[in-house]
């Protein structure tokens, strides 16, 4: 489709782009859609894409660092966060430029994502929990941080839509959080697909931390381990009905069509066979070989691709609006020729409507550079991540990590509670892959043997009785918004293509440190419970992210959820967005993406994104057909 | 009579004490030559020579006693000032199929012995099918 | 080049399905009480123990497929023959679905599927169980010969071929006849022979263990969910006689799923079958790429007691038989009233191929051949 008159121009073909793309094709509306990555990543039919997915595994294969974004191409030209870049702050007023973002501190924002087509869904784990009711109210309930326009009520028929968009594994019954309402998931609601099995670690570990008691500041709590609902495919529910999401033109509303089928799960891009169940990689992050994990670019093949057009290699870098009217006029993009080239042409794309889906940094960014949508001045602001405090030991018998999915088990018994009145709230993962995030291991585990002098046999011994038995805990502490903590532009800090590289402000509210005093209090408890040898440690010399807390270092380490940076709000006083996920001074731009959301929670974002985005989606098409 | 033995051969034959695999695990993996030629290439060519040089003696003058051949590889071979550590650099290539930092191959990194001593298998290969992971391994 | 691996379950495929002769003879032979030719053309089936028995032998020879299509499989060195590995790999998996389905049947009509015992097991070299020992099937690297016999063995029934439960030129032929089998004595036994007793009918494994590849596991309760199996079985494997030449139908091109003879047939000619492709022209598509020299050189039918000078590879292949063994318990007691088990087999199934690749990056003696699996009864340790 080749034509100058798109109803809808959308920037980033990540989740949100795609949900938005798929939507509005899928209604009739012609899109044009804006990636800043290589053409080779977009590839949907099965040649292509098998090739170019190869060729991230290959990628993966071969990198000395396994990190999230190693199997991707990073580009010169459109720059993804490396979090090897991540490096300590001096104490001096240079701040750190290594790597993409320019870290000005105090401590370095720890999170990375992908800038490419698919987005960062390609090295995401999967998680896909709803938000509780009071995130969405922490003002009201516990006068912190701040309400949403929005309550959990109306978002709920959105998350089922991106729990049918993403096809989620999970059980229903299972999923007991504090405080939620009888009514949190609807009457008989089950997800698409059966829950994904847990780990016979977290079978092991559950048996001493199901209904353990722990004290905290005095008071008793009553811990449970409860099954995760996750983006990647299992056996299908046979009583889950829906099959598809449609636009409704008589009553203006996106529905879930029901299907007498039962649900099949969607393989990967090249063979629907391939992925039709999660083999067990254990490696989502970085990379799912068999597509059995959901990515975004499952939903951009559901596109209707006769209504869609897509530049790839087109990096948005100015919204263009008319003074008078507020409108936007257009959105400038530059386009590299190839990889690494630093030479590119500008254009201009235009349309009725505009969409910022780019990543919440990205997405803030370019309304910086265009000077666009900031009347409030949040834009920017109040960026935020769950602070991960891990903790790891040695269990006495062997628990086998390293196998499976990431994560099949949580314990959500500090996701909500009166505590948030003082502290912030978190979710603790049970971890299936050992030690390797904070320490390297295996990796590390054969180095130190080596060094050591051991070898031969009891090499062989010594890896099998420690590797084992390597158990890592996760506190995956709510961050609370902070208008300091933030995006900025500055013209000294230039990618290759002369786009801006964000200016990145960063540091831990005391709100956060006291959770992670508590959070090590929990895990002591539990630890001892489970006989569990605890060998965390915070380095204050090499953790880039070490804080103190009453005398206490702790080092947290980001979740790559990256959050924030546009809000949503009451008044075009306090946020970026409306309700509807408009900007309030500029009638055709919507924003969509994580950078909408108020508080983050204790969920993984990308559901509640996802959710938020088809309610966006809607609101696109409400206006387009006004 | 001891029959001259290639370096490949006594590559392989050290090997085997160094890991703690036999002959058939190490050939199993399919990567014998491949970390030979590792071998070669990421060393000087006297370091080798003299290497292969102890490693034919000490098998030779311990052959059948296993922990007189671990103690000679110990004092001869693990010290990282031995050979430019070359012991200790083919123990953790055999393990992690990288040579110091770097990876030797794609293949190098899915056939690490590290995971099957750990009971588990390289994340990203050698997948274990739908849940395997919620009993222990096989 | 377009990669095969572009089908999805369609049902454009039930067109080669319903092309086959299975229900028009059984409609001429037995609905219109030509008894006496029926009796001449098949008299092998009339009781339900010989129905018992020649559905065992459906099982068998459905199994006896598949450690061939594995070898010749694992045998294709990584990262090599992309659409040649594809294609025998949804093969295997159906072929895997087809001995449940025969279970499925067997378990429906009273019988109890044996799979674990060691005379389960064939031979190799060998021929297809109770077949006319037309051919021979080996163990066997993957190579032209290899993929030539696996046409033999998925080769269509020819239009004038009698059904035949012994000594059958086609494995068409065999279902026909079981098929004739099930009808006659089904319809000459009071009550019909299909369980009703629902302890007995919960031992049909159901679809909800099986992706992977095309086609479905279809519970059997009655003659019409027999005939189904059968038709999924048969139209899944060898598609239509290429004797057919029907300008009406299109057989081949993309979306449509077909039979596996074809799909072998594919790797032989180096060429995708088009649109306009019938059974007799032959694949005229894109040409597909096989390379085959990117092969390990697995010695031809290996059997453990080669390795008897070899103690370290002895004990890998001896693992090897002892996860096959255990493989086949775990689907005998899926198909024995336990079908959830079928997920834990799953495991098993990826241990049987890294076991395999292993035994093909060992050198056999000094002969510059590999060694291989061999695919024995082997008792697993307890």
């Amino acid at each position: 489709m080749k034509t100058d008159n798109y109803d809808v121009v959308v920037v980033g073909s990540g989740i949100a782009g795609a949900v938005i793309a798929k939507t509005l094709t899928n209604a009739g509306k012609k899109v044009l859609l804006l990636e800043a990555g290589l053409q080779a990543g977009i590839a949907l039919d099965p040649e292509e894409s098998y090739k170019t997915y190869q060729g991230y595994l290959e990628t993966f294969y071969e990198a000395g660092a396994k990190v999230p974004n190693s199997p991707y191409p990073d580009l010169k030209d459109a720059p993804s966060i490396n979090i090897l870049d991540i490096v300590k702050l001096q104490k001096s007023n240079t701040p750190s430029t290594v790597g993409y973002l320019v870290q000005k501190g105090p401590v370095p924002f720890a999170s990375d994502c992908f800038r490419g087509p698919g987005g960062t869904t390609l090295h995401w784990l999967g998680t896909t929990l709803r938000m509780l009711p009071n995130d969405f109210k922490m003002k009201t309930v516990y006068n912190q941080n701040v309400d949403w326009p929005l309550t959990y009520d109306e978002l709920k028929p959105y998350y089922e839509m991106a729990e049918l968009e993403i096809g989620v594994s999970g059980d229903v019954e299972e999923q007991k959080y504090p405080d939620i309402p009888k009514d949190f998931f609807g009457k008989d609601y089950v997800f698409p697909m059966e829950k994904i099995p847990q780990s016979y670690l977290d079978k092991e570990i559950a048996k001493k931390t199901d209904k353990l008691k722990v004290t905290l500041n005095r008071k008793e709590y009553e811990l449970s381990c409860i099954s995760t609902p996750q983006g990647r495919n299992s056996t299908p529910n046979e009583d889950y009905k829906y099959g598809s999401i449609v636009w409704d033109p008589s009553k203006k509303k996106l529905a879930l069509k029901t299907q007498p089928k039962t649900y099949n799960p969607d393989g990967s891009l090249w063979d629907p066979y391939t992925g039709q169940r999660c083999e067990g990689n254990a490696s989502c992050v970085p990379i799912c070989p068999v597509q059995a994990k959901y990515n975004a670019l499952k939903t951009l093949k559901k596109a209707t691709l006769e209504n869609l057009e897509v530049i790839t290699q087109a990096v948005a870098s100015k919204i263009n609006t008319d003074d008078h009217s507020g409108e936007v006029t257009g959105i400038e993009y530059k386009i590299y020729k190839h990889k690494g080239s630093p030479e590119y042409t500008t254009a201009t794309a235009t349309g009725t409507i505009y969409v910022l889906a780019a990543s919440a940094i990205e997405n803030a960014k370019i309304l910086l550079a265009s000077n666009v949508g900031n009347t409030s001045d949040q834009v920017g602001r109040n960026l935020m991540d769950h602070l991960v405090l891990l903790t790891w030991g040695l269990t006495k018998e062997k628990i086998y990590p390293y196998r499976g999915p990431g994560s099949t088990t949580n314990i959500p018994t500090f996701r909500d509670g009166a505590f948030r009145s003082e502290h912030a709230a978190w979710i603790s993962p049970l971890d299936n892959w050992g030690w390797s995030w904070p320490t390297f291991s295996p990796g590390s585990d054969v180095t130190n043997a080596l060094n050591e002098g051991v070898f031969g046999k009891a090499l062989r011994n010594r890896m099998n009785d420690l590797v084992t038995r390597q158990f890592l805990l996760h506190f995956e502490v709510e961050q609370s918004p902070d208008a300091g903590n933030r995006v900025t532009i500055d013209p000294q800090y230039l990618d290759a293509i002369k786009n801006y590289r964000p200016v990145i402000s960063y540091g831990v509210s005391e709100y956060n440190l006291k959770a992670f005093e508590a959070s090590k209090t929990v895990s002591d408890q539990i630890f001892a419970a489970n006989g569990i040898e605890d060998h965390t440690v915070y380095n204050p010399v090499t953790d880039a992210d070490y804080v103190t807390y009453k005398g206490q270092g702790y080092t947290f380490r980001g979740a790559g959820h990256i959050v924030g940076t546009h809000r949503m709000g009451f008044t075009k006083d306090d946020s970026v967005v409306d309700k509807n996920q408009r900007s309030w001074e500029h009638p055709n731009l919507y924003l969509v993406g994580c950078g909408n959301m108020p508080t983050l929670g204790t969920s993984n974002p990308t559901l509640t994104m996802t959710a938020l985005t088809f309610q966006a989606a809607e609101n696109i098409l409400k206006q387009l057909e006004q | 009579m001891t029959i001259q033995r290639s370096e490949k051969d006594l590559f392989l034959e050290i090997s085997v004490y160094l890991t703690g695999f036999d002959e058939a695990e190490l050939q199993g993996t399919g990567m014998v030559n491949t970390y030979y030629q590792a071998v070669l290439s990421n060393n000087t060519q006297p370091d080798v020579a003299y290497f292969f040089e102890m490693v034919a003696t000490i098998l030779q003058q311990n052959e059948g006693n296993e922990d007189a051949l671990n103690k000679a590889i110990s004092i001869h071979l693990m010290p990282a000032s031995a050979y430019s550590g070359m012991a200790m650099n083919i123990i953790n290539m055999w393990y992690t199929g990288n040579w110091g930092q770097n990876v030797v191959s794609g293949q190098a990194y899915i056939q690490g012995l590290i995971w099957d001593a750990a009971e588990a298998h390289p994340p990203g290969a050698k997948q274990p099918g739908y849940g395997s992971w919620a009993i222990p391994p096989l | 080049m377009k990669l095969a691996f572009s089908q999805s379950n369609n049902p454009q495929r039930q067109k080669l399905i319903k092309g086959l002769h299975t229900e028009a003879r059984v409609d001429t032979y037995v609905k219109s009480g030509n008894v006496p030719l029926l009796k001449e053309k098949d008299s092998s089936i009339k009781t339900l123990a010989q129905l018992h028995s020649a559905f065992q032998t459906a099982i068998e020879l459905e199994h006896s497929t598949i450690p061939p299509y594995l070898v010749a499989l694992y045998s294709i060195k990584d990262g090599t023959n992309q659409v040649a590995t594809q294609i025998i790999r949804s093969v295997v998996i159906e072929e895997m679905l087809h001995m449940i389905l025969a279970a499925n049947i067997l378990n429906a009509i009273g019988g109890e599927p044996k799979i674990n015992a060691k005379n389960f097991i064939p031979a190799y070299p060998g021929s297809l169980p109770d077949s006319d020992k037309s051919f021979i099937i080996n163990l066997e690297k993957f190579s032209k010969e290899t993929i030539d016999t696996f046409l033999k063995i998925e080769k269509p029934a020819h239009t004038n071929a009698p059904p035949k439960a012994k000594g059958y030129h086609t494995i068409g032929q065999f279902y026909q006849a079981l098929m004739l089998g099930l009808e006659y004595v089904n319809d000459h036994t009071e009550g019909g022979i299909f369980v009703t007793d629902p302890e007995k009918k919960k031992r049909q494994v159901t679809q909800e263990h099986y992706y992977g590849s095309g086609g479905e596991i279809v519970p059997v309760y009655t003659i019409k969910e027999a005939r189904l199996a059968i038709e999924e079985i048969v139209g899944q494997g060898e598609g239509i006689d290429d004797t057919i030449d029907d300008s009406d139908e299109k057989l081949f091109g993309q979306g449509i799923e077909y039979a596996h003879y074809f799909r072998f047939n594919e790797i032989l000619q180096e060429r995708m079958y088009c649109e306009k492709d019938t059974p007799k022209s032959g694949p005229t598509g894109e040409k597909i790429v096989v390379e085959w020299d990117a092969v390990h050189n697995m010695k031809l039918n290996p059997k453990i007691k080669d390795y008897q000078g070899q103690p370290e590879l002895h004990e890998q292949a001896k693992q090897f038989n002892q996860t096959y063994t255990a493989l086949l318990d775990n689907i005998h007691h899926a198909c024995n009233g336990e079908p959830e088990m079928l997920m834990k087999g799953v495991g098993l199934m990826y241990q049987l191929k890294y076991k395999a690749v292993e035994l093909m990056n060992i050198p056999f003696g000094d002969t510059g051949e590999m060694a291989g699996p061999t695919f024995e009864f082997e008792q697993p340790k307890k």
